[in-house]
């Protein structure tokens, strides 16, 4: 019996996947319906005005805007910035307690309960994407009950950051490999990409060609973030389009 | 402490835990009574239910991740502890027409309002005076039989006009039941009041379309898209529905990309994302749309026929409109007579073109104007019920239909309460807050302060329903029956309606239901009301609305009613199968009678003392402030300004360096009407003879999250009135600006992050 039953375990093997986002800044619109919806599933604390005022506030993904030029010919960019979830990661070989490590897809996963709050992490990280916590985080009561227990909540001097939602990345996988299947392309999401109006985030397998995700990271508008850091991030961006005349001119 | 106590609370074991769970009241939580579970759900599986959000009038459809946890109830009138289902995540409806799967930021975060720890968790009863916020606990059976006595000896004084009801716009059942109780009572309709109310829009879609409804935009198939002061990404109309069409507009057409220009004075949001923004001066947009149409109509790029009766409602539309050819507008409008040309070619080449007006054109006291110069563009354009141009939404056969408003919040506000010459004898409040939503020279308060009886069906404390004398707190939205008829946001008609997506947290009851049990406690007094409420719970009402859709080709096909009715909740709501467009109103003589000369708006104060245009703008966080009480929405940064927890006055940088005003400098803004004080901030993307604030902050009264933070842009508006419709010029006033201070409370994100673009170079 046993053998037989291992032998079905080793007949079935989960992919390993390459996890990795799309931004297209041409969807994008600002409307921040993923910083929100990053904070609800991810259990990120609010930190109050005194805290946010000196710098603290954490928001695991955020829209930059920039500006371009001075009334009244003035031009606008949003760009999402979340953890870029880079292959050469600066912020995984500073850490003396390896919390900040490149897990087996590819994902720079931060291990909660190794952190001693050393901030070495967020000082290297280029694209400013560590939230430290300075503060235990507090829900005034009744709002502890909108905590997601899939999702550990963490305490004072915990560096924290955007994981690809790595609960629902696991939720799918355990199921998949229940059912003996493969995920498919675009099966789960993470928050931010679920709720996207727009469709501007785009998540999926990079190592896959057919996945959407890695067709876009193919794209003629496609660029990386500080490139020249050398970090290979995971998030490709698509710059923003121009209009089809302006291309013709 | 001694060392006496020191050692007997050690001796509690785990003391330290057990304190910091100690209930208010002081009580230990391993005291507190153990509810029996109403439901039963296995720990750590979640399960989804669908719902529906109502965090603004849109309408979108949820999908509501629930899993088990242990919660602190009110049951019976006791705290205690329950094992139930809680809802941990919103997500979208994937079904949904309206929203397809997706959500906003504020549709998200109406998880809070059912968590938010300021929520009022049972009845109560004023015991101090009015707006002291001293109230006493009372039973549910107390509150009712108040309730219904009051509404009971109005009515046998033979007064029962005297009593009437202030709500927001309801798109659902619920305004039907209370229009019926209104009417079985013999109280007029109900006052539907909202800060933003685009009653301007909806006359003017009336006028040139036959339509009192907002539109419904296909922006997936259009090739060009300009927004005439419409912030329709961020803020106005169905704004997720609106989203969805402009990521499919701008990349979801292979080779084709849409062209979007937006023409306001203050860059919002959704101007943000033009790829050519526009000034124009505020107010004279609708000239603008005008002199593109006179282009069109000179060059003959565009059939004069084509824009039909929308056209029609222009002066000077058959001659060809000479008046506004783009030399005579330019110093109008301040966009030069090239560009202007060069757009309406633009716009005639690259059809389907739309246009879509909203915000600051309507909001001046030519708001109808330019509303119907924007349609009769659009008309010229051939987008109206064209691919890649505007729809209305058909309404679905339900068996009774709730009324789309045809008044101005302003105009119902003023005649049935602030100026009625009958006293009103008793006021019901639900969902709306007009003390803080409006100027301060309505006075308002003052008036509510002199009704004898104000009952609120409000979850919080707010600036109106600290003056009820009774406060009936409702279910949030995640707790009741839900349902809605979106007025826009899908080209197929739509019924929507959820099931409560868990049970209520603290001893409320849903409104609707407090509605029917007062209906029937008043019953034998009362005759009609029996006929017209004979339902004996909202659920009941609401299967019964749902019944004829059966008959109906639509999203159900179930055959038995039972069946068709269970199905309909777990989609979410029914929704028909064709997008056939709803009858127009028969065209009558008042309709065709209007024409109007679109002119420049008239502002309220001298240009000299006041050289301002004060332009307050729906806020992305907090809409028009109902949205401020919730954590995550003062947390969340604005996109344009990065700021939280604030509120702030944009200001031109070059207008600041004039008046010596810094960034977070504190800067008094005063109108004819009032003064207020906020911080600066500096905005390249405004006009130098404009300044903004955002609505929402400023809540004396809301809640630990949002009072006592910030000002009221509201507060300080002229009382001017776009004349047909009576609404709210709120764009319409004009302000002086000094600087008083250098700390201002203005906390933003953006200022700790590298915001030179050259620090974020591409590849």
């Amino acid at each position: 019996m046993a053998p037989a039953k291992e032998q079905n375990q080793k007949a079935f093997r989960l992919k390993r996947r390459n996890w990795g986002m799309a931004v297209d800044e041409d969807r994008c619109t600002g409307c921040e319906a993923c910083v929100v919806a990053c904070h609800a599933e991810n259990n990120i604390a609010t930190v109050g005005e005194e805290q946010a005022a000196r710098g603290r506030a954490m928001h695991w993904i955020r829209i930059e805007r920039y500006y371009e030029g001075t009334f009244p010919d003035i031009k606008v960019k949003y760009q999402p910035v979340l953890c870029q979830q880079c292959d050469n990661a600066p912020c995984e070989a500073v850490c003396p307690t390896y919390a900040s490590y490149h897990n087996a897809e590819g994902l720079n996963a931060q291990i909660y309960n190794r952190c001693i709050g050393t901030r070495y992490c967020a000082n290297a990280c280029p694209y400013e994407d560590r939230y430290f916590n300075f503060v235990n985080p507090a829900w005034d009561e009744p709002l502890n009950l909108q905590l997601n227990p899939d999702v550990s909540v963490r305490s004072v001097g915990i560096m924290e950051k955007c994981t690809f939602c790595i609960q629902r990345i696991r939720a799918a996988e355990i199921n998949a490999e229940k059912e003996k299947r493969q995920l498919k392309d675009g099966e789960f999401n993470p928050a931010c990409v679920q709720s996207c109006p727009t469709e501007a985030l785009v998540f999926g397998d990079l190592d896959d060609p057919e996945s959407r995700v890695s067709r876009l990271a193919k794209s003629n508008r496609a660029a990386k973030l500080l490139p020249d850091l050398g970090t290979k991030p995971k998030v490709t961006y698509l710059r923003r389009g121009s209009w089809y005349d302006e291309q013709n001119t | 402490m001694d060392r006496r106590t020191f050692l007997k609370l050690s001796s509690l074991g785990g003391a330290t835990a057990a304190l910091s769970a100690c209930d208010k009241s002081g009580k230990l939580r391993g005291q507190m009574i153990r509810f029996i579970p109403e439901e039963r759900l296995v720990p750590g599986v979640a399960i989804w239910k669908t719902s529906l959000c109502r965090q603004c009038c849109s309408g979108c459809g949820l999908e509501v991740r629930v899993m088990e946890g242990e919660a602190v109830v009110t049951r019976h009138g006791q705290r205690g502890l329950m094992q139930m289902g809680l809802a941990k995540k919103l997500e979208g409806n994937p079904e949904h027409p309206v929203n397809r799967g997706k959500l906003c930021a504020r549709g998200h975060a109406g998880l809070q309002v059912t968590y938010n720890p300021d929520r009022i968790r049972f009845p109560l009863r004023r015991t101090g005076p009015r707006g002291s916020g001293q109230y006493r606990q009372v039973g549910w059976d107390e509150a009712v039989t108040e309730l219904s006595t009051r509404l009971g000896s109005i009515s046998s004084q033979g007064k029962a006009g005297s009593v009437a009801f202030l709500t927001r716009a309801l798109r659902d059942q619920r305004g039907v039941l209370v229009q019926r109780f209104l009417a079985a009572y013999g109280a007029p309709p109900a006052v539907r009041f909202e800060f933003f109310d685009d009653a301007v829009l909806r006359r003017a879609n009336y006028l040139s379309f036959g339509r009192y409804q907002l539109p419904t935009f296909d922006l997936a198939r259009a090739n060009y898209v300009i927004s005439f002061g419409a912030d329709f990404l961020s803020t106005w109309n169905s704004v997720v529905a609106q989203n969805r069409g402009y990521g499919a507009m701008r990349q979801g057409r292979p080779g084709l990309r849409g062209k979007f220009v937006q023409v306001e004075a203050r860059m919002s949001p959704t101007g943000a994302n033009a790829d050519e923004w526009v000034y124009a001066k505020p107010g004279s947009e609708g000239l603008l749309a005008v002199s593109l149409a006179q282009v069109m109509l000179s060059e003959r790029l565009r059939p004069a026929e084509a824009a039909r009766e929308a056209g029609a409602r222009i002066e000077g539309w058959t001659q060809g409109l000479s008046d506004y050819s783009p030399e005579k507008v330019q110093d109008q409008t301040g966009v030069a007579a090239a560009r202007i040309r060069r757009l309406a070619r633009e716009l005639a080449a690259h059809r389907p073109a739309v246009a879509i007006v909203a915000g600051v054109p309507l909001a001046q006291t030519n708001g109808l104007a330019n509303a119907l110069a924007v349609n009769a563009l659009n008309a010229l354009l051939d987008a109206v019920e064209n691919p890649g141009g505007i729809f209305f939404t058909p309404r679905p056969p339900l068996a009774y239909l709730p009324s789309v408003e045809e008044s101005s919040s302003a105009k119902s506000l003023a005649e049935r309460i602030l100026n009625n010459p009958v006293p009103i004898e008793a006021l019901l409040v639900y969902e709306a807050n007009p003390v803080f939503a409006s100027p301060a020279t309505w006075h308002v308060r003052e008036t509510l302060e002199k009704i004898p009886f104000i009952a609120s069906f409000g979850s919080f404390i707010d600036e109106t329903s600290i003056l009820a004398d009774l406060i009936l707190p409702d279910h949030s939205h995640l707790e009741s029956w839900v349902d809605h008829v979106p007025e826009s946001g899908s080209t197929t008609a739509v019924a929507s309606v959820a099931a409560p997506a868990m049970l209520p947290l603290h001893h409320t009851r849903a409104m609707p239901d407090v509605l029917l049990d007062v209906a029937h406690r008043l019953g034998p007094k009362l005759d009609p009301v029996e006929s017209a409420l004979p339902w004996k719970s909202y659920q009941e009402m609401l299967q019964s609305a749902f019944e004829p859709l059966r008959n109906h080709a639509g999203s159900v096909k179930a055959q038995k009613a039972d069946d068709f009715w269970s199905q309909v909740q777990q989609n979410g709501g029914w929704w028909s199968e064709q997008s056939d467009p709803p009858p127009k109103a028969p065209a009558t003589a008042e309709r065709s009678a209007t024409v109007v000369k679109v002119a420049q708006p008239e502002l309220d104060g001298d240009a000299r003392d006041y050289p301002f245009n004060f332009l307050p703008y729906a806020s992305q966080q907090f809409g028009d402030g109902s949205h401020a009480n919730l954590p995550w929405m003062q947390e969340m940064p604005d996109v344009i300004s990065t700021a939280m927890w604030s509120t702030w006055v944009e200001i031109n940088p070059r207008t600041a360096e004039r008046l010596s005003i810094r960034q977070g400098d504190l800067v008094e803004v005063r109108s004819q009407h009032g003064t207020l004080q906020a911080p600066a901030l500096l905005a390249p993307g405004i006009a130098p003879d404009v300044v903004a604030m955002p609505v929402g902050q400023g809540h004396e009264q809301y809640g630990r999250y949002a009072s006592g933070r910030g000002a009221n842009p509201i507060k300080i508006l002229c009382a001017r009135v776009e004349p047909e419709t009576g609404a709210l010029a709120w764009a319409a006033t004009r302000v002086n600006i000094r600087r008083v201070g250098t700390r201002g409370k203005l906390v933003l994100f953006g200022g700790a992050l590298r915001e030179s673009p050259r620090n974020y170079r591409y590849r």
